[in-house]
């Protein structure tokens, strides 16, 4: 299903296939016959594409254990995170202006804070441990009473290491701080259960679960002084909080591959393992190369490996066919080394060879052999060609 | 118009680098490292002509695809050619992208550090690091 003859992909992190599970939901949904008219509209055929977007946010707030009323429809996790950190902000601010995230975070939120930033508001940019984990105590001294909102993702989308959101959302909550999580990585790969946990923005997208590119969701917790002001305006569906005419196709395949992924989280987190495992194993004697974000901490879908005395751009071109990435797909036309793994404490050199591997579901052991004898093969070839050379 | 960055010149002469190597005693031998390049040239030259070259590469794949067709090209020409190799040649027959205009003029700084340690050095072999 992954490969075609002359590629192995195996880049699931920056996107995945649409199931044709979904696919078959998604279709009838946009010529005529089907459910493809307005949901805003009054009419027959109205309600009945509002029916589909109603079931959509069903499955989805079933996956994540919130109401259904909590959820917003988005065009996806970019555009979520704007509008949980810039509406959240702006709600907020005249309690105060002090907001906090990390540098690890991904650029639709990064970016964000950067802009927040030239518009008044004041960061604190918070670093992990050597393993890129932040400590809830970390978090807990950097608050202050001007504090509104934090910003941490749950899954990292360079490195796979989990942040502790549970512990992390406690500290947020006792001190009255709202706390957003990036979850696009990590909603319907890892159990979540928002209507017990201590938070209150989520952002979340469909791709990365096998759904359609071109619609995501946010959670809003539905308490007392969590609210996002609205970044566009025009039409007032969705209570105002971004109104816009909705995908009901897009909808719908983000619906049914959020109830594909919850009925198959627990098997397809084993076959990862598997993989991940696989993969580490099969590359782990070689020398210098280390693996960015602990074991012990990671999601097991992502492996990110540096490794010493290889050029990082010749190693991407000599890995062909396999189809990896250097770091965030949104990141990789770009020279400069990750902050990602700056943050980790990797050297320019060692963030700049970073090879991150993610697998999906239909992955084989077959595909990370094939990556192993690759990867192998072209550092030896790229050591090769720069034998005796002193930097 | 193709996304991919590299020309299929560039890819060829990457996945077949066949002048990366060493010499067993070179007439003349150069390296320089920078930040994100380092490159070593070697040749054998016999009566102002170039019999041989070879090269290691540490860098990026343009730089390890201009090396090898450097190589490629220059065997068999006057040593005395090497004194005027232009990285302009190279940005435009591979081609390589402008922003990689600095690891090319590494390349063009090698190439005529080696063809003036030709003409400096009488003692074959010896390195002019």
């Amino acid at each position: 299903m992954n490969s075609d003859a002359d590629i192995v992909y195996l880049d699931y992190a920056a996107t995945t296939p649409v199931d044709p599970r979904v696919i078959e939901v998604m279709t009838p949904l946009f010529g005529p016959g089907g459910d493809f008219a307005n949901p805003s509209s009054g009419h027959t055929a109205g309600r009945r594409a509002m029916a589909r977007v109603e079931r959509a946010t069903g499955q989805l707030a079933e996956l994540l254990g919130c109401g259904e009323r909590e959820l917003v429809w988005t065009s996806g996790a970019t555009e979520s995170d704007n509008l949980a950190i810039t509406g959240a902000a702006r709600y907020r601010a005249d309690r105060g202006r002090h907001l906090i995230t990390m540098p690890t975070e991904h650029k639709a939120v990064s970016d964000v804070f950067l802009r927040l930033e030239k518009q008044g508001f004041e960061v604190s940019w918070l670093y992990p441990d050597a393993e890129g984990v932040l400590d809830p105590a970390e978090l807990e001294a950097t608050i202050r009473p001007d504090t509104q909102l934090v910003s941490i993702m749950h899954v990292n989308n360079e490195t796979g290491v989990i942040q502790d959101i549970e512990a992390l959302g406690a500290v947020c909550r006792a001190r009255d701080v709202l706390f957003h999580v990036d979850a696009a990585q990590s909603v319907g790969k890892l159990p979540l259960e928002l209507g017990s946990m201590p938070i209150d923005l989520l952002s979340t997208t469909a791709h990365k679960i096998y759904g359609p590119k071109g619609v995501g969701a946010l959670y809003v917790a539905d308490r007392p002084g969590c609210h996002v002001e609205p970044l566009i305006f025009g039409g007032g569906q969705q209570g105002g909080r971004r109104p816009g005419t909705l995908a009901v196709p897009l909808i719908a395949g983000f619906g049914a591959a959020a109830n594909i992924a919850m009925a198959e989280m627990q098997q397809n987190r084993e076959h990862l393992q598997a993989l991940n495992d696989r993969l580490w194993q099969g590359i782990r004697d070689l020398a210098g190369v280390v693996r960015n974000g602990g074991a012990e901490s990671t999601f097991p879908g992502i492996l990110s490996v540096s490794i010493e005395d290889v050029e990082g751009e010749s190693l991407l071109l000599a890995l062909e066919p396999l189809c990896v990435a250097t770091g965030s797909a949104c990141n990789s036309k770009s020279q400069e080394p990750s902050p990602v793994l700056r943050a980790l404490g990797r050297s320019d050199l060692l963030a700049q060879s970073a090879v991150r591997f993610s697998f999906g579901r239909p992955t084989t052991r077959e595909e990370v052999d094939f990556a192993v004898a690759r990867y192998r093969e072209a550092v030896a070839r790229l050591r090769s060609i720069a034998t005796g050379l002193v930097a | 118009m193709t996304s991919d960055p590299y020309s299929a010149r560039v890819r060829e002469l990457f996945a077949c680098a066949d002048h990366a190597g060493d010499l067993e005693k070179p007439s003349a031998r150069v390296q320089i490292s920078e930040q994100d390049v380092r490159l070593a040239l070697a040749a054998d030259i016999d009566d102002d002509i170039i019999v041989c070259l070879r090269f290691r590469a540490w860098g990026c794949p343009h730089l390890l695809a201009a090396a090898e067709a450097f190589c490629r090209a220059y065997e068999g020409r006057s040593a005395r050619k090497l004194l005027v190799f232009g990285a302009a040649e190279v940005m435009q027959t591979l081609p390589v992208p402008r922003e990689k205009l600095g690891r090319i003029l590494v390349l063009e700084d090698a190439v005529r550090s080696l063809g003036q340690s030709v003409r400096v050095s009488p003692d074959p072999g010896k390195d002019t690091d």
